[in-house]
């Protein structure tokens, strides 16, 4: 399909998520079609991400929603990588849902932000995903074309 | 024949690099070689709708019909040409022609035409409403110029009668009251812009975010847009929600909610582009 029709339904998510979001996730920039970048934080006690703010960095290409949107965590000064197992120090987040195979195009923005919080929330390992030190150093992919494996869907 | 096709190959390179009245030119020199092949037709057609020659596109659809009716997308060059034309029955026709055309062939083209019938759908909709807009302040200006004369008339015969001032005043001020009031009933009567524009749910794919034109309904109960779910099912035949296999051959047209789908826009047509 088109640009158009990327360009059609993310207007529309937009129009949507300015007017309201979920409790922490706050909509950040959304000036074009191709990029939008988000805040989202935890709501409960978890002592891993307390009184912390993520920056999430949206991509989105000409065949969105068929295809994912690539999602990554961004670094800042007031915005580290949330410590996860599945989530890299560079920011690439191993998660099924933004992979081609777990990917369904009736998921939003918003979905994925809130899918982001639950993941945060659920987790208690404060340590990355194995092999991070390498992977970091090495890759070179964007995240689409990681081709991850996803070892432990339960965490 | 093969001169014929060597001038539409020589078109096809001229359209691509956006040289409209050359592409036409070949296209043309084409069809007196050969003026039995469909696709020069809507070849030529495209190069017209190009340059705006929205009859002479017309009529290169309708010789391309004439030779395959089944054209999908001479029926859609027709739609493009004549919605340019502002014959929205007629756009709105041929858009739907070509819709159908495409989900029976299985067309790659399926996205684009259930955007341009949206559109079709919405221009019409925008005309008519244009139209009862003006039909209606019309309607009120006449009213009242009506009233107005009936005041003035009944203030003369008065006069002529010897009323005195404050019986003139008397009869102005009710007439003042009446006209108010006709013009009340016609405020009344006009749609509130800010009235609750609002797409209900069960009218949206939730894939597109559009208003269905053609909703099909999977296993699991849930419809979607048939473009939108068969671009999704191309890739990964497996249901959105519940990721059980699924394949385009499975899905089903929704009828009841295409009639439903169909109603809200014929009244709603602000929603075709919401």
């Amino acid at each position: 399909m088109s640009t158009q029709f990327a360009a059609k339904r993310l207007s529309k998510e937009l129009s949507k998520i300015s007017s309201s979001l979920p409790p922490g996730i706050e909509l950040v920039s959304a000036d074009n079609f191709e990029e939008w970048l988000l805040d989202i934080r935890v709501l409960d006690n978890n002592p891993l991400y307390q009184n912390q703010t993520y920056r999430l960095k949206f991509r989105f290409g000409s065949s969105y929603p068929i295809e994912p949107p690539e999602v990554v965590f961004v670094k800042l000064p007031d915005r580290p990588i949330p410590m996860h197992p599945h989530i890299y120090s560079n920011g690439i987040i191993c998660l099924d849902l933004l992979g081609q195979q777990g990917w369904s195009p009736v998921q939003n923005v918003e979905s994925v932000c809130m899918s982001l919080q639950s993941m945060l929330t659920g987790n208690s390992k404060n340590e990355r995903p194995p092999g991070d030190e390498e992977f970091v150093r090495g890759n070179r992919l964007r995240p689409k074309d990681i081709e991850f494996y996803y070892h432990d869907n339960d965490v | 024949m093969a001169k014929s096709l060597q001038l539409k190959e020589e078109g096809n390179r001229r359209f691509q690099a956006g040289d409209y009245p050359m592409a036409e030119a070949l296209y043309s020199q084409a069809l007196i070689v050969d003026p039995s092949n469909p696709t020069l037709y809507t070849n030529r057609a495209m190069a017209r709708l190009r340059m705006s020659q929205w009859e002479n596109a017309i009529a290169d659809c309708n010789e391309c019909l004439k030779l395959s009716p089944d054209n999908m997308k001479a029926h859609y060059f027709l739609s493009q040409a004549h919605l340019a034309m502002h014959a929205y029955d007629d756009a709105l026709e041929h858009g739907l022609r070509a819709h159908s055309l495409c989900v029976k062939t299985l067309d790659k083209s399926l996205g684009t035409i259930t955007t341009h019938v949206l559109k079709c759908k919405k221009e019409r909709w925008d005309d008519m409403e244009k139209r009862r807009i003006r039909e209606t302040s019309e309607l009120e200006l006449e009213v009242v110029g009506l009233l107005e004369r009936e005041r003035d008339q009944t203030l003369r015969e008065a006069e002529a009668a010897d009323l005195d001032e404050g019986g003139r005043k008397e009869i102005r001020e009710e007439w003042e009251r009446k006209i108010e009031k006709m013009r009340g009933v016609f405020e009344k009567a006009r749609p509130k812009e800010e009235k609750r524009r609002q797409v209900p749910d069960w009218a949206i794919d939730d894939i597109s975010f559009c208003v269905m034109v053609d909703p099909v309904i999977t296993k699991t109960g849930k419809s979607y847009e048939r473009a939108s779910i068969v671009e999704h099912l191309r890739r990964q035949p497996q249901d959105p929600l519940t990721r059980e296999s699924l394949y385009i051959s499975e899905l089903r047209p929704n009828l009841d909610l295409k009639q439903a789908c169909d109603e809200f826009l014929e009244e709603n047509g602000w929603a075709a582009d919401w």
